[in-house]
């Protein structure tokens, strides 16, 4: 028992894990990083040659290679293309269950050149490719080809069907299945031809998707209007419209062993910290899961600690946000198949600013944000509060209210916690159900909402007017909170200053703040505390990541915490013409 | 290293839900006081009297906003525990406005009823302390709001009348127990009072200050709380402020006394005053009134007595010339800005020699002879509050006239028998 006690009174320094920092990068990470490089130069120039190149297939194969190694069950894929196409179509109809599989188009024809006849075939999935593509440019110009002069060498066939009959800008020749069979699964067309012994891989993907559309949760009334959208390509592509840098890099990670979900790694070369990317390409490449869909899992997957109170990576809908925040040195994560894209490392100030924020003049900027940041108060403490102060400190009401308060409780039947949580329950539910309800009833449910949570619960004298009040304003708050994410935080957290204050009253709500402080300390974000820049106290001088916000010409540099490798965004003097104009004036001084 | 984290658990659930909200109490669950009155009683020391406010009725509008009840105990918390025994609610004080003396109670000293309030921590500090020239019984019982449908703001707003009226003083508990525990200055409390008249015709001249203070009328001042003439509305009145000395009432003040009080004390604000007309005396001059600077204490010992100069310096609007007689121009005004000062000045001298005999320096000249002393020890033997009696004073008093009000200039009304002046 006395042992029991002593383990679990006394300090014990715990283990020492090592855990990943941002460290400090002066001029020293540079020559770091030549030097990483020096060490294995086949690997390192092999990589960012994918990266730059952008080809997504180059990837699919390379990463897919790797892992197949070390999988003994497949072996079987590793199989080289084959000569004979009776080999290769057996092959192909045993991979795709042919027939029994329903959406796979197996499509043999013959290639006539001159008086020979050579047979081929191509493979796709019915409506993830476009049908059109397939017709026009793949089979029109095989079939009818006419002129195939073949000069006995079988690498010249290869060369001539890539080089002048295929007009492809994504076709890829390849000997083995294994790259063909991934293709063909991600929308690209394979097609084999008797005789040599490599397939051609064509991209053709061509499915239904939803086009460019309004943010749905971020939406502004300054700023551009655009949200990302579930295709990976067309996600990077609104990026770079934003970001036209060559040195943004897009390197491609493929996760899930079932659903080999693309997703994409954005950053800029030369300014994000490079053991930021390091460490971020570490846990994308390690992870291993059966299927990825949206980037929701995937932040689940990334971040330090599940039962973190702080969102550790940001999600958002908004391109611009992602291409602002990754030209400030931040690493974006698109997911294919999520409009969500991630960003790391976050802090608390990021996830409070809303993008319009730097889109307005600064008075009104910082009116908007002040608001939020009331809002913000509202929707964690409000409710808390007024439990604790009119279960503990009556003397705080002014008298008026105190005693309208105390004449509408008067036929009350509940405590006001429970009262409170109630009402709270309910709000939660209607937001729940509001969510999943169809189209059509939506209206209806705003109305049962106000009709018999409000009018009626206060004259049936279930609750006070007062308190419908209470959780109204703290619903309309906790909408302004910017981050989806860290509302729900709010939301949960709201709930345990109930209880506070129901308890203890101020004391409950203090040790409550102090908790949630020390939380909030204690949580990381990719080796960031997400506290910087009051936290760990860090320069200031960078400017949007304070409550308070510089004017856009000031902003200098680059956030402090994220140790770029370049921390200066823009010279001493950014409106070049305000020089101008005092040397005007004093030219004009002299004449 | 798991059932480390479960034992924990458990301890701290443990130890807040065993704990629970055990002190909690709902606004329902409480009867809120408003009024505070404490006679001498009959068979006991105290009479104690309570105000409740009714909430239902005070949200509705509809009857009685208060209920008073009145019950005879030895201690202040004595008898709150005997009406907490028929009062269904726990009696709270955290919303009680204001504490009324009787003039005997507080004649004979009140201070351990304060330090019990201050030590209390329902009592807030901001309640008012007031002296009834009657019993607080009866102000209490006729102390009914008549514009407000919460009695709590009508007291609240009736005894901060003091910063446009001046008739009475900052009288808050806070301030009274702070003043009443200085070595160098004194406390004060409001007067309050009921009205005795039923009828107008019942107006009494005696009951006014007028005659001893050499005025020829009533000014506006010239009346204790519950002395005031006036019938209808509400009974119960705030007029002056009664002097303390050591916790015992020692004197009382009138509305003009108090104007003045407030005036060398430093808290006077704004309010109307009435000019006797240097050119016609049976004509008035209304001026409003308002502090241009703090006024400056300055104190000094000769021959061990002290000599207490007090600079006030006002500023005014005319509000009403009722002879016509054109002050407004540059030539005259300083006619009336001298006419004003002799008044205040008369008015200033006198009550400050009314404070004399009292031992009561409620204006503060104490703080400024206690900071020319090092130490502490020397001043204590200053008795300051005792020398206060042998003081001689010097009031320089300054009025300037900023502005006429709407009219600029004065003209007699035109009449078939020429220019009427009074």
């Amino acid at each position: 028992m006395k042992n029991f006690l002593e383990n679990l009174l006394l300090f014990k320094e715990p283990k020492q894990t090592e855990k990943f920092i941002l460290k400090e990068n002066k001029q020293d990470t540079e020559k770091d990083s030549e030097k990483a490089s020096n060490k294995n130069p086949s690997q390192k120039s092999n990589k960012s040659k994918e990266k730059d190149g952008d080809t997504f297939l180059d990837k699919i194969l390379g990463s897919n290679q790797g892992d197949d190694e070390q999988e003994p069950g497949a072996e079987k894929k590793e199989e080289k293309i084959s000569k004979k196409l009776s080999t290769n179509l057996k092959y192909m109809k045993k991979v795709y269950s042919i027939p029994k599989n329903g959406d796979i188009v197996l499509r043999a024809f013959d290639i006539v050149v001159k008086d020979k006849t050579i047979p081929a075939f191509i493979l796709f999935y019915d409506g993830m490719t476009d049908r059109e593509v397939i017709n026009n440019y793949i089979l029109t110009p095989l079939m009818l080809l006419s002129n195939l002069d073949i000069k006995g060498n079988e690498r010249k066939i290869i060369d001539y069907i890539k080089n002048h009959i295929l007009p492809q800008s994504q076709l890829n020749e390849t000997s083995e299945y294994t790259s063909v069979i991934d293709e063909i699964n991600f929308g690209g067309c394979g097609i084999f031809i008797d005789g040599i012994d490599v397939a051609f891989a064509a991209d053709v993907k061509g499915w239904e998707h939803r086009n460019v559309e309004r943010p749905n949760s971020e939406q502004v009334l300054r700023g551009p209007q655009e949200g990302f959208t579930e295709i990976l390509r067309v996600n990077t592509a609104l990026v770079r419209k934003i970001l036209k840098d060559e040195k943004l890099i897009v390197e491609d990670v493929i996760i899930g062993k079932r659903s080999k979900t693309p997703c994409s790694m954005l950053y800029l070369r030369d300014i994000t910290n490079e053991s930021l990317v390091e460490e971020m390409r570490r846990r994308l490449e390690s992870i291993k899961i059966d299927y990825l869909i949206d980037s929701g899992e995937l932040e689940q997957l990334l971040e330090e600690s599940s039962l973190s109170v702080v969102p550790q990576l940001m999600a958002t809908e908004r391109p611009d946000m992602v291409a602002a925040h990754i030209a400030d040195g931040k690493i974006g994560v698109i997911v294919h198949g999520s409009p969500f894209v991630l960003l790391a490392p976050v802090t608390l100030v990021d996830l409070l600013q809303s993008p319009e924020d730097a889109y307005m003049r600064l008075p009104y900027a910082h009116l908007l944000r002040f608001v939020r940041f009331l809002g913000i108060f509202f929707s964690l403490l409000l409710p808390g509060l007024y439990i604790a102060i009119t279960s503990f400190h009556q003397e705080m009401i002014p008298t008026d209210l105190v005693f309208s308060i105390e004449a509408s409780r008067e036929v009350v039947p509940f405590p006001s916690v429970v009262e409170l949580l109630l009402m709270e329950v309910m709000f939660e539910l209607i937001r729940e159900a509001g969510i999943r309800i169809p189209g059509p009833i939506g209206p209806t449910l705003g109305i049962i909402g106000a009709l018999i949570l409000g009018q009626a619960a206060v004259e049936a004298s279930i609750v006070s007017p007062i308190l419908i009040i209470i959780v109204a304003i703290t619903g309309i708050g906790s909408f302004a909170v910017p981050n989806y994410s860290l509302g729900l935080s709010f939301r949960v957290l709201r709930f345990g200053y109930i209880f506070l204050g129901a308890m203890a009253g101020f004391l409950g709500i203090t040790l409550g703040l102090f908790i949630q402080g020390i939380l909030f300390v204690n949580s990381k974000s990719f080796g960031v505390p997400v506290t910087i820049p009051t936290g760990p106290k860090t320069a200031t001088s960078f400017s949007n990541n304070r409550l308070i916000r510089l004017p856009l010409w000031k902003q200098e540099r680059r956030a402090d915490y994220l140790n770029t490798q370049d921390d200066t965004k823009q010279p001493k003097i950014s409106r070049k013409w305000t020089e101008d104009n005092k040397k005007r004036k004093g030219d004009g001084d002299e004449e | 290293m798991n059932k480390k984290i479960v034992f924990l658990i458990l301890v701290i659930l443990s130890s807040a839900l065993l704990t629970s909200c055990f002190d909690s109490k709902e606004i329902d669950e409480k009867a809120y006081i408003i009024a505070l009155g404490l006679d001498k009683g009959k068979n006991n020391y105290l009479n104690m009297t309570l105000q409740l406010a009714l909430p239902n009725k005070i949200t509705s509008g509809e009857g009685e906003s208060t209920s008073t009840t009145t019950v005879e105990t030895p201690t202040l918390y004595a008898g709150l525990n005997m009406i907490n025994t028929y009062i269904s609610k726990e009696v709270d004080f955290t919303h009680c406005k204001v504490v009324v003396f009787s003039k005997e109670l507080a004649q004979e000293g009140i201070h351990d009823y304060i330090h019990a309030m201050i030590r209390g921590r329902e009592f807030r500090g901001s309640m008012f302390v007031a002296v009834s020239t009657g019993t607080a019984e009866e102000f209490i019982e006729n102390a009914t709001p008549i514009l407000e449908m919460n009695p709590a703001k009508s007291y609240e707003m009736n005894f901060r009348s003091y910063e446009y009226t001046g008739f009475t003083g900052d009288t808050t508990l806070t301030n009274f127990y702070m003043l009443a525990e200085c070595s160098c200055r004194q406390a004060f409390a409001t007067l309050v009072g009921v009205n005795p008249y039923e009828d107008s015709d019942e107006f009494d001249p005696k009951n006014s200050t007028f005659r001893e203070k050499g005025h020829d009328r009533p000014l506006e001042g010239d009346f204790y709380a519950g002395k005031i003439p006036k019938v209808y509305g509400t009974k119960s009145e705030v007029m002056g402020i009664a002097a303390f000395d050591g916790g015992r009432m020692v004197g009382e003040f009138d509305g003009q006394e108090a104007l003045f009080h407030q005036m060398l004390y430093g808290t006077y604000q704004s309010s109307y005053i009435s000019i006797p007309d240097p050119k016609n005396p049976d004509a008035f001059v209304i001026l409003n009134v308002n502090q241009g600077r703090k006024p400056t204490h300055h104190v000094e010992m000769i021959n061990d007595a002290p000599i207490n100069s007090a600079k006030v310096q006002l500023e005014a609007d005319i509000l009403s010339i009722q002879s016509g007689f054109n002050y407004e121009n540059t030539d005259n005004i300083q006619i009336l800005e001298n006419a004003a000062e002799e008044h205040i000045k008369k008015g200033m001298l006198r009550f400050l020699n009314k404070t004399r005999p009292m031992h009561a320096d409620l204006c503060g000249f104490g703080r400024d002879l206690k900071m020319k002393y090092l130490l502490w020890e020397e001043w204590e033997k200053v008795h300051w509050l005792k020398k206060y009696a042998e003081s001689k004073f010097n009031v320089d008093v300054e009025v300037k006239i900023r502005r006429p009000g709407l009219m600029v200039r004065s003209a007699p009304a035109k009449g078939s028998e020429g220019d009427v002046m009074k």
